[in-house]
């Protein structure tokens, strides 16, 4: 069966849709070709698939082929079994007859015998050619169409229709469809049976000796060709992975030994997209098929397939999974394979996935999963191929060109080196192309990195390619001169390692190694370069491939296609969101455009890369990288941005740097922060310097006070750095205060590396708790900015996790409080015009008084003493007592009483310029408190800048010693008067009585007739505080008249007083401190004549009720009546009107009348008259009621009834119901 | 052989890593263990197509490469452990329990209360043990 392959093949390639065959009996099929090929390729179908379900299949291609054509004629029967899938699906009978007895003797027997054919599907088309005007015609037409019904119709299905030649019928072409999809779907499953009936038998004979894969193949790739030309794609990928399977099982089966392929010329491109890329039988073996070809042949019917079947992904997927498992199967027959086989297969055979998948790729309509994966696969494709063309390049002496990155490495280093059964050796006639390699490798300089920094070269390689390629030159043994001379170099570093012992020992090399004697000495270890150009030569010989051939060929081309790959990769990986995948490449981007002198793309590309290392804490990948970085700024002159990456270096772990190549950084930074720069640049330097509060409690102040804030910064740099000048921002812990200014410091300070202690002035803030915000200050024209606050100094700076706001609040600012308390420490009235001791308790609350001073400012009427030294002492005198002095109203606090309760005594005199003056005792007139007040006003400055003031008024009352009040007690008969004079003491203190003298006015004179009163035997009089004392006086009217009258009667009191300055009023001050000098105290009282002689009496009636209420109007009523005749005085009193004035207390009377007026009085003796004023009292008890007085005529000379101040009874108001609450 | 192992904090953050390859390449194991990180989020990012392993810790292989194989673990807290093998047939079971061991290390080490969270561990006895895990890794293999 197996000699069928070519024909099978043959079949195949002749044949791609579904045939239907065209049985024309009557000739109709050149009036009808037109109509029925219209139809195709059929627009619905429903046909079965493999599981017998049904399966819509939209434009169905079909062809149709007269049974006479020569296709379908020259078939042998065993042939059409065979490849019965190419046989006819249907079989449409054309007939037309217009005569019922021709069809009947003629038509009917000839069209069962073409009908007979039991697995053949038919249906027929009667055609009428019946004009539709002709009725004979037409009925002889329908007559036939019926008897044809009744003959070819069963019950089970139809299998006529009539097409009118003139005009069909409408529904004429769905039937046909239908019927046409009918036959064919019924081909389909007979045929699909039959085959895999087949298959399973062929299946059964699996282990026996006669199996033979090829004919299982034809017979299941018939079945996958069948369902592939029905359009039943999914189906025919099922087959093919059915085959694959087998196949795998087949070639898996130990025992035989089967060729693998791929050593024919072109065989090193991959054909895994191209199914006839290789004839079948070419590749046939025995009763199989050859590896090599074959898994690339399945591979692309299920891409084509796949393609059709729109998923370019799955493609991608597969093709992705095929090439490594591929790439592993060519490992496994590397030894048969020409040099490097394997490398070139993978990378021409991903670029091919590459460029078949994105053409077919259209991305409509997918979900983003869907996307993603599809670019994540195109970027592995791209990136599987980079590493294998790297590793071609590195074979022929393109290594030292390859960035040396962790990236490289990891993909190179672990990667085996091509393992041919003999490496490649040097042809004779390649000396030239040694020289030239030799050149080549001496011309290569390793790249420096930049800041000179001494790292160890990442390998390319998995082990020394020099080694690896003498060693399997199979003649040669271990342990030749070149490992000798390997054993001195061989320190892991790599190619360099070797490139440099080439370039270090040239003369060394090329005699011994190199030259024209090559050819003589096979046997003896090839050098790197003759390595090289071996290998060049024959990579040559396996590529077949022109673009790689032509990538390979030069430096420049090489590049040209490793950028294309990288970007293809990172690109692809981008898209998928990989984006640490493509952002390493990117990276190797950067390293090619930077070799190019492309730096301001190279720097883009490099930045990328540290942002994502940095975002992520990577620090040993960054520090691999940010020297690059630097180096092109530093190139491009972007000071920011090398500034930036020195910060950045800087603040790595110091671990990953020599001490000397951190110095560098700084002193790089140093130098331009003081040079080059002409604008001020800033920079955040959060890693690289931080702070933290110190340790222990935040620092207290109170409101308004400036501090000394204390802060640790820590500094990263390797040296000692100066800093110009430096400010740190707080931030309220609670509450978002924007306006927080700086605290700030011009001076310099020199950061030693590690932990540093700086001390901040804070100027007063306000209220509220803060935490440390941020540092800035400025490294010559550098504005750097710290947000680093690390909790414990550099154990923790490490991370970059350490952005955490700091949470312990340094400094906490209290509310406003008070700090002090200024109280006066006498509590009980002074002497008035003595000079007495103020007391003022000074009481500091938990705040500090030191420096303070106090201002005093007397107010008006009150004098401050400041010949007198100020007496301070502590609330216990034991803690101190000091005497300072007053200087313009103000007081220095000694440090003593800074922080104890102290009492300041200071001296002052109040002074009041009236004379006291007695009263009546029967008026119950008290001192007014008011006159004796005086103030003075306080205002403490102090804190440590004298930023606090406490201010404060207080009152000190002063009063006379005595309130003297007078009394007539007695009236005799001659004239006599007994004057008692009664003096309570105002004061709390003690006050003794040492003599009294009374100066009498006009009109009085003593008893005694002498000027002085005789000295009683009772003084000295001791009045205790609050308590009365008596002294009676008898004199007596006199009517001498003195030039000069005395309106007053003047009491002179000498007296002391022994009191205590805390308690109130005390001794006076005295110059020499004691205070026990007598005192004279003058007290001023009025003393009046008796009215005699009166001229106008004023009588004051009772009232009209009993009793007075609270609230209820009451009319007071006087009467006035003239005693004298007025001719006899001629003072206003005796004109024929009166002035009146009423006088009420105003806390116990509401006057509702006319106060004060003229009321007429006649002249003549004995005229009256009535004053009626209404009132209303205003509190209950015994009251003064209101008063008549007459203020035009003299007191003397009006005659009261009742003839004094007396009392009358107001009761409660009633009770008012209106505000009694219902129980 | 194991080549790498290393503990990735959940802000894909390094937070211990260890070569074992004896040469002076870890940069290069830095590097694959960062690149993984990438098949790590996408899986976790995806739980549609890892309905199944939804609970799962662990991440099964990452990254197919011809030459090595990257098996990656996602504890709770959204710690990834990782693993770096040269081995190409390796069988899941045994890398399960390596996992398992590691991981119960990893939580021994945090647990040190002189660790901080998220900070680079530093424990000399976390890598003996570590290093201990894996030899034996290698051990199980070998028999």
């Amino acid at each position: 069966m197996a000699n069928y392959l070519a024909q099978f093949q043959s079949i195949k390639s002749s044949c791609d849709r579904l045939v239907v065959s065209i049985e024309d009996v009557s000739d109709l099929w050149p009036s009808i070709k037109e109509g029925l090929e219209a139809r195709l390729p059929l627009k619905k179908a429903t046909l079965n698939n493999r599981t017998r379900n049904p399966v819509h299949v939209e434009n169905l291609p079909a062809e149709f082929i007269l049974t006479t054509d020569a296709r379908l004629r020259s078939r042998f029967p065993q042939e059409q079994y065979l490849f019965w899938f190419r046989e006819p699906y249907a079989t449409i009978v054309l007939v037309s007859c217009e005569d019922l007895d021709e069809f009947k003797t003629i038509l009917k027997p000839r069209l069962k015998l073409i009908v007979q054919n039991e697995e053949k599907e038919w249906f027929i088309v009667f055609v009428s050619k019946a004009d539709p005007s002709n009725d004979q015609a037409t009925k002889m037409a329908k007559k036939v169409y019926a008897r044809l019904e009744v003959d070819f119709n069963t019950k089970k299905r139809e299998r006529c229709c009539k097409y009118d030649l003139h005009g069909p019928e409408a529904n004429f072409w769905e039937d046909l469809d239908l019927k046409l999809a009918e036959c064919i779907r019924n081909t389909l499953d007979k045929r699909v049976q039959f085959y895999e009936d087949e298959i399973r038998k062929l299946t059964e004979q699996r282990f026996m000796p006669i199996w033979n894969f090829c004919n299982f193949f034809i017979l299941k790739e018939s079945v996958a060709f069948m369902f592939e030309m029905a359009n039943l794609h999914e189906d025919a990928l099922r087959e093919y992975d059915e085959l694959e399977l087998c196949y795998s099982e087949t070639a898996g089966t130990p025992g035989k030994h089967r060729d693998f392929g791929g050593i024919d010329n072109g065989d090193d491109q991959a054909a895994l997209l191209n199914p006839g890329f290789k004839q079948l039988t070419l590749i046939v073996q025995d009763d199989c098929f050859r590896e090599f070809e074959f898994r690339q042949y399945i591979f692309a019917c299920q891409a084509k397939l796949l393609f059709k079947l729109g998923r370019p992904l799955e493609v991608a997927t597969r093709g992705h999974s095929f090439v490594i498992s591929f790439s592993k199967i060519l490992a496994m027959h590397e030894n048969a394979l020409p040099f490097c086989f394997r490398e070139v297969w993978v990378i021409t055979a991903c670029l091919a996935l590459l460029k078949s998948t994105t053409s077919h790729y259209d991305g409509g309509v997918m979900s983003p999963d869907i996307e993603r994966e599809f670019y994540r696969l195109q970027g592995d494709l791209y990136s599987l191929s980079r590493v294998k063309f790297m590793r071609l390049a590195y074979l022929i002496g393109f290594g030292h060109e390859i960035e040396k990155s962790p990236a490289n490495s990891a993909a190179l280093s672990m990667l085996p080196w091509p393992k041919p059964p003999i490496w490649p050796a040097l042809s004779p006639d390649s000396s030239a192309d040694v020289l030239a390699k030799e050149k080549m490798i001496l011309q290569s300089k390793p790249r420096e990195k930049h800041f000179n920094i001494q790292r160890k070269v990442l390998p390319l390689e998995p082990s020394l390619l020099l080694r690896e390629a003498n060693r399997r030159r199979a003649f040669l043994s271990v342990g030749n001169i070149s490992e000798l001379v390997e054993g001195h170099a061989n320190d892991g570093s790599g190619p360099d390692a070797n490139s440099r012992l080439t370039s270090k020992n040239p003369s060394y090399m090329s005699r011994t190694f190199s030259g024209p004697t090559i050819s003589e000495s096979r046997d003896r270890p090839m050098t790197l370069s003759e390595v090289y150009v071996a290998a060049e030569y024959s990579l040559k010989l396996t590529v077949s491939d022109p673009d790689l051939l032509n990538s390979l060929s030069s430096l420049e081309e090489f590049e040209k296609k490793y950028m294309e790959l990288t970007k293809g990769a990172a690109d692809n990986y981008h898209k998928s969101w990989w984006k640490r995948h493509g952002v390493v490449l990117d990276g190797e981007i950067a390293a090619l455009h930077f070799k190019k002198g492309e730096i301001d793309q190279a720097a883009k590309s490099y930045e990328k890369v540290c942002a994502l290392y940095s975002g992520e804490g990577w620090h040993e990948l960054l520090a691999e990288i940010l020297p690059n970085l630097a180096e092109c700024q530093k190139i491009l002159n972007d000071e920011a941005g090398y500034l930036s990456s020195c910060v950045r270096l800087l603040s790595l772990d110091s671990g990953l740097f020599l001490t000397k190549e951190r110095q560098l950084f700084q002193s790089e930074l140093v130098r331009l922060a003081h040079g080059e720069m002409k604008h001020p640049v800033p920079l955040d330097v959060s890693s690289l310097i931080t702070f933290y509060g110190t340790a222990g409690p935040a620092l207290e102040l109170c409101d308004g006070d400036p501090g000394v804030l204390r802060v640790t910064v820590w500094s990263g740099f390797p040296d000692e750095i100066v800093l110009e000048n430096l400010n740190l921002t707080l931030s309220a812990s609670f509450g978002a205060d924007e306006g927080v200014k700086p605290i700030k410091s011009a001076e310099k300070h020199v950061l030693k590396p590690g932990k540093n202690i700086i001390t901040l002035d804070l100027p007063p803030q306000k209220p509220g708790s803060y935490v440390l915000g941020a540092l800035t200050g400025q490294i010559g024209h550098l504005q750097f900015r710290s947000h680093g606050f690390s909790k414990a100094g550099p154990a923790d700076s490490d991370d970059f996790m350490s952005y955490e706001k700091p949470t312990r609040p340094v400094l906490k600012v209290l509310s406003p409080r008070p700090l002090v308390d200024i109280t006066c420490a006498v509590s009980s009235a002074l002497l008035m015009n003595e000079l007495q001791w103020i007391g003022l308790i000074i009481k500091p609350l938990d705040y500090s008084l030191k420096g303070g001073i106090l201002h005093i400012d007397a107010g008006p009427g009150l004098k401050i003493e400041e010949s007198h030294l100020i007496e301070i002492e502590g609330h216990d005198p034991a803690e101190g007592f000091e005497k300072v002095p007053i200087e313009g109203g103000k007081v220095a606090l000694p440090d003593w009483a800074s922080d104890v309760t102290t009492i300041l005594w200071f001296p002052v005199r109040a002074i009041d310029e009236n004379i006291a003056r007695g009263t009546s005792s029967a008026l119950l007139q008290k001192p007014s408190i008011v006159d004796g007040m005086r103030m003075i006003a306080l205002k403490l400055d102090f804190g440590a800048f004298r930023n606090q003031n406490f201010e404060r008024t207080i009152a000190v009352t002063f009063t006379d010693p005595f309130h003297v009040t007078t009394h007539l007690t007695d009236k005799s008969t001659d004239g006599t008067l007994l004057l008692q004079v009664m003096l309570q003491s105002q004061v709390k203190a003690a006050l003794n009585i040492n003599d009294a003298q009374l100066d009498l006015q006009d009109g009085f004179e003593h008893v005694a007739k002498t000027d002085r009163q005789p000295t009683f035997r009772t003084f000295p009089l001791v009045i205790s505080p609050s308590s009365k004392a008596g002294i009676l006086f008898t004199v007596s009217l006199s009517t001498i008249e003195e030039e000069t009258p005395q309106q007053d009667s003047i009491l002179n009191l000498k007296y002391g007083i022994s009191g205590n300055r805390t308690v109130g009023a005390h001794a006076p001050i005295l110059a020499n401190g004691e205070g026990s000098e007598e005192m004279v105290f003058k007290v001023a009282l009025a003393l009046q004549r008796p009215v005699l002689d009166p001229c106008v009496a004023v009588g004051f009636l009772p009232f009209s009720s009993d009793c007075l209420r609270v609230g209820q109007l009451v009319n007071v009523r006087w009467r006035i009546e003239r005693l004298k005749n007025p001719e006899t005085d001629v003072s206003a009193s005796c004109r024929d009107e009166v002035l009146y004035e009423v006088e009420a207390q105003p806390q116990n009377w509401m006057v509702a009348g006319r106060k004060r007026g003229h009321v007429s009085l006649s002249t003549a003796q004995g005229s009256r008259i009535e004053i009626t004023v209404t009132c209303i009292p205003l509190v209950s008890g015994y009251v003064h009621p209101p008063q008549l007085g007459l203020p035009e005529v003299g007191e003397q000379n009006i005659s009261c009834n009742p003839a004094g101040p007396h009392l009358v009874c107001v009761l409660p108001p009633t009770l008012s119901s209106s505000y009694c609450i219902p129980a | 052989m194991i080549v790498c192992v290393a503990v990735v904090g959940h802000q894909n953050n390094p937070l211990y890593l260890e070569s074992f390859t004896g040469g002076d390449d870890a940069l290069k194991l830095h590097h694959i263990v960062h690149c993984s990180l990438d098949v790590i989020d996408e899986r976790v990012n995806n739980p549609k197509r890892s309905a199944s392993t939804l609970n799962e810790t662990f991440l099964g292989l990452l990254y197919p490469t011809e030459n090595y194989k990257v098996y990656g673990y996602l504890t709770n807290t959204k710690v990834k452990l990782i693993m770096v093998t040269t081995d190409l047939d390796v069988k899941d079971a045994d890398v399960r329990s390596f996992f398992r061991k590691f991981h119960a290390a990893y939580v021994d080490a945090v647990s040190n209360p002189f660790h901080v969270p998220g900070k680079k561990i530093t424990s000399n006895s976390f890598s003996e043990r570590v290093g201990t895990i894996v030899k034996s890794f290698g051990h199980s293999m070998s028999l």
